[in-house]
């Protein structure tokens, strides 16, 4: 019996933790000893340096750049924590040209060039900030991503992204198979977090499917360039990722979200006491 | 207000600025008082089936690529230049018109972006072609004219032209015609002309007895007609150069051969340089002729030599037209063409006595830049002539143009635009096609054009012939159809 393999977008408001969150939890399930690809798609190119030990240094779009289209599929595939396979799609300098054509151009070549072999057991897509264009949204058309997670935190803006990235998750997912697998929020320390974060998800139709505590040994693993399974694999903070990655393994709540308005939203959010005052306590 | 604006690097669009169309069916008086009583309401619906469309950029190109010693380059993809080289071809065979023996090879190029050239950005491969043309072709001014490709991923063509033009020292000027900006094709024109506008056009040194002629590569009869009052003509852009264009602005006035044409940059050459436009559409038929020449005559203060000048007009050529009105009588006609040089052929039949039974008219203009009725050269064709029936704005839709000639059956078919005659000479229809728009102006033209009419009409085996012959390829079912079945209405 062939396996299925699993490919998995993961969306969210820049800054909020994807990259981060992704490497972390790719660590746990290769642990759990699945084949992982992660396929960064963000102009910065970082997210794989975790699961790298430092900075890709052949993204997908410059390698096309600088050789043509004549590409070996090992200039631009790294092999990273526990035989990871890391690929950066790359893109263009801030303020030219279109990084998201480029994520198009590099899925494309990818497929063509043979990445997807049938060991594996999952690809994740680690998206950069919002779904702003047509390119964004291409690791979830045409039959790629069937999955997605959304990474959030209780704050305000978080959760406005959160709610547009479903907007768009719920028009692919009336033409294809794509599909809302949960929200991963990723702590920040807001008050009522957990219960805010959750309350949301199931406004959305979906489930929080783990809550990520905030805990400094993420930071001092980032440091050394290292996820936290690989550089404190005792840690309480390890096991939270284990946690998701055994969640995530076994999760079967697929849905197709319901975005809310945007007066909903507030409502919500004026529940669980975050906009109680909002001149005081406002908090992006 | 007007809408001409040379601070910003775009032009704006036509159908915002003017109101422009592309679909209308009704009468000529229908379009007429539609667009004076409910300004802004006619509507441009969208046809269900296109058959084809046009693409602003060659337009922008159309202004551009004729000037002697200027060079244009195509920022996109080479596609997007593949139609270019029939200005190359245009220049060639139209320059003997304009006592140019040799002329030289078009410059044309195109950047050629590629798939990676969209997700890094054209900027420096524009830069670098700048350059390589500047090398090349030894240019007096490049032109850059966008397209979709390079407009979709935000290439800033502005700062790259205007580093470049500091860099080599001549005018180096974006036009930004990228085809999804506007329906109207049109707009290519503008967009070239404010170009020239912007970069080219320098204010005047001093007043000199030239008057501004913007047209296309059509004969040299201003020389002699304008020589009577002392001046001479500066033709733009078709064979002028980036020198003659600089100077315009020392312009007695600027004329038109082609309201539809020109509208932009007349306007532009009035407000920003002070060159005065004359506001009536261009001579052709008697009325129009005498309006126009008499403006002409108030503007450069010769009023008297105007008059002098129509009444021998008058004198030689009123006999000749009579005779040919004689023979003409009655014939029916359908004319395609652009806009207003359309509207001046259906005045020319109008004026030999002839019947026009209607008209495919690419787009419409409820209005000009200069904001002037006296330019509005339907209305006057209208008001001096009376109503055209089956008057279609065809947006180049040959499939309707088949339908509506296959009902009509016209004595003649005159179109302005290659391509079009051979529906005619396909349905048995004597078909003409006249691509000099000078031919038919003044009273000269109306003998000029009424025998070349008269000879077409006359000559009729050889369409006939070719009708038995040849295979329509619209189906009987299409033909049997209204030809209008796809037009979603006016309103």
């Amino acid at each position: 019996m062939g396996k299925q393999l699993r490919q998995i977008a993961i969306y969210g408001k820049g800054g909020i933790g994807k990259s981060t969150t992704t490497q972390n939890l790719t660590a746990g399930l290769v642990e759990r000893g699945n084949h992982v690809m992660v396929v960064g798609c963000d102009p910065k190119a970082d997210s794989t340096r975790l699961l790298l030990g430092g900075l890709h240094q052949k993204t997908v779009l410059d390698t096309l750049r600088d050789q043509g289209d004549d590409i070996e599929l090992e200039s631009i595939l790294k092999e990273g924590f526990m035989g990871t396979k890391c690929v950066e799609s790359g893109g263009p300098e801030p303020g030219v040209g279109c990084a998201g054509r480029g994520i198009i151009t590099s899925i494309g070549l990818l497929e063509r060039l043979g990445a997807y072999t049938e060991e594996l057991d999952y690809v994740f897509y680690d998206v950069l900030g919002d779904v702003v264009c047509g390119g964004f949204a291409m690791p979830i058309r045409e039959g790629k991503a069937k999955e997605i997670y959304i990474v959030a935190s209780g704050e305000m803006m978080a959760l406005y992204a959160a709610n547009n990235i479903s907007k768009g998750i719920a028009r692919y997912a009336r033409q294809g198979g794509v599909r809302l697998g949960g929200i991963i929020c990723n702590s920040r320390n807001v008050d009522r977090e957990a219960e805010l974060v959750r309350a949301f998800a199931e406004e959305l139709g979906t489930q929080m499917i783990h809550f990520v505590p905030r805990d400094n040994d993420v930071q001092r693993a980032e440091i050394r360039k290292k996820t936290v399974i690989q550089h404190f694999p005792e840690s309480k903070q390890a096991d939270e990722y284990r946690e998701l990655a055994r969640k995530i393994e076994e999760n079967d709540k697929f849905v197709i979200p319901k975005p809310m308005t945007q007066e909903r939203l507030e409502e919500i959010l004026v529940e669980y006491g975050l906009m109680d005052d909002l001149k005081d306590d406002y908090r992006i | 207000m007007s809408k001409v604006n040379l601070d910003i690097p775009e032009v704006e669009i036509r159908e915002i600025r003017l109101g422009s169309i592309t679909g209308f069916q009704g009468t000529a008086k229908e379009l007429v008082s539609a667009c004076s009583a409910c300004s802004g309401k006619l509507k441009d619906k969208n046809r269900s089936f296109s058959q084809c469309l046009g693409c602003g950029t060659s337009n922008a190109a159309c202004t551009l690529t004729l000037i002697q010693d200027a060079a244009i380059i195509s920022h996109g993809p080479v596609g997007c230049s593949t139609c270019l080289h029939e200005f190359a071809f245009t220049y060639r065979v139209n320059a003997y018109l304009r006592q140019l023996d040799h002329p030289t090879q078009r410059k044309i190029y195109s950047t050629n972006l590629e798939e990676k050239d969209t997700i890094y950005g054209g900027a420096k491969k524009l830069e670098s072609a700048i350059r390589e043309v500047y090398k090349r072709a030894k240019p007096s001014a490049i032109f850059v004219i966008t397209t979709c490709a390079a407009g979709i991923i935000g290439d800033d063509v502005e700062s790259v032209t205007n580093a470049a033009e500091s860099e080599l020292g001549i005018p180096v000027v974006a036009v930004f015609c990228e085809g999804f900006r506007s329906k109207m094709w049109t707009s290519g024109f503008d967009a070239g002309y404010h170009g020239i506008a912007r970069k080219i056009i320098k204010p005047a040194r001093q007043k000199r007895n030239i008057i501004n002629v913007i047209n296309f590569w059509g004969s040299d009869i201003f020389r002699e007609w304008f020589g009577e009052f002392g001046y001479e003509p500066n033709y733009i852009t078709p064979f002028s150069t980036v020198d003659s264009l600089s100077y315009s602005s020392e312009a007695a006035l600027t004329v038109q051969a082609c309201s539809t044409l020109g509208s932009y940059l007349g306007a532009a050459l009035e407000q920003s340089f002070g060159v005065p436009e004359i506001r009536n559409s261009p001579p052709y038929g008697i009325a129009q002729t005498d309006r126009w020449f008499r403006e002409l005559g108030q503007v450069i203060g010769k009023e008297k030599e105007v008059e002098d000048f129509l009444a021998r007009k008058k004198e030689e050529y009123l006999p000749k037209i009579e005779a040919l009105r004689e023979k003409l009588r009655g014939k029916t006609a359908y004319v395609t063409a652009g806009a207003s040089h359309g509207h001046s052929l259906l005045a020319l039949l109008k004026e030999l006595g002839m019947e026009p039974q209607g008209a495919a008219i690419f787009h419409h203009d409820p209005q000009y830049d200069n904001e002037d009725e006296r330019s509005d050269t339907l209305k006057h064709t209208v008001e001096d002539y009376g109503d055209v029936p089956n008057y279609n704005v065809c947006n180049k839709q040959e499939f309707e143009l088949v339908n509506v000639l296959n009902r009509i059956k016209p004595d003649i078919l005159l179109a302005r635009h290659g391509g079009m005659t051979l529906w005619g000479a396909k349905l048995g229809i004597p078909s003409l096609l006249i691509g000099d728009e000078h031919f038919g102006m003044g009273y000269e033209g109306l003998v000029a054009y009424g025998e070349r009419i008269l000879e077409t009409i006359e000559n009729d085996e050889f369409v006939k012939n070719l009708a038995k012959h040849s295979t329509n390829p619209y189906t009987k079912w299409w033909l049997e159809q209204e030809p209008y079945t796809f037009l979603g209405g006016n309103f």
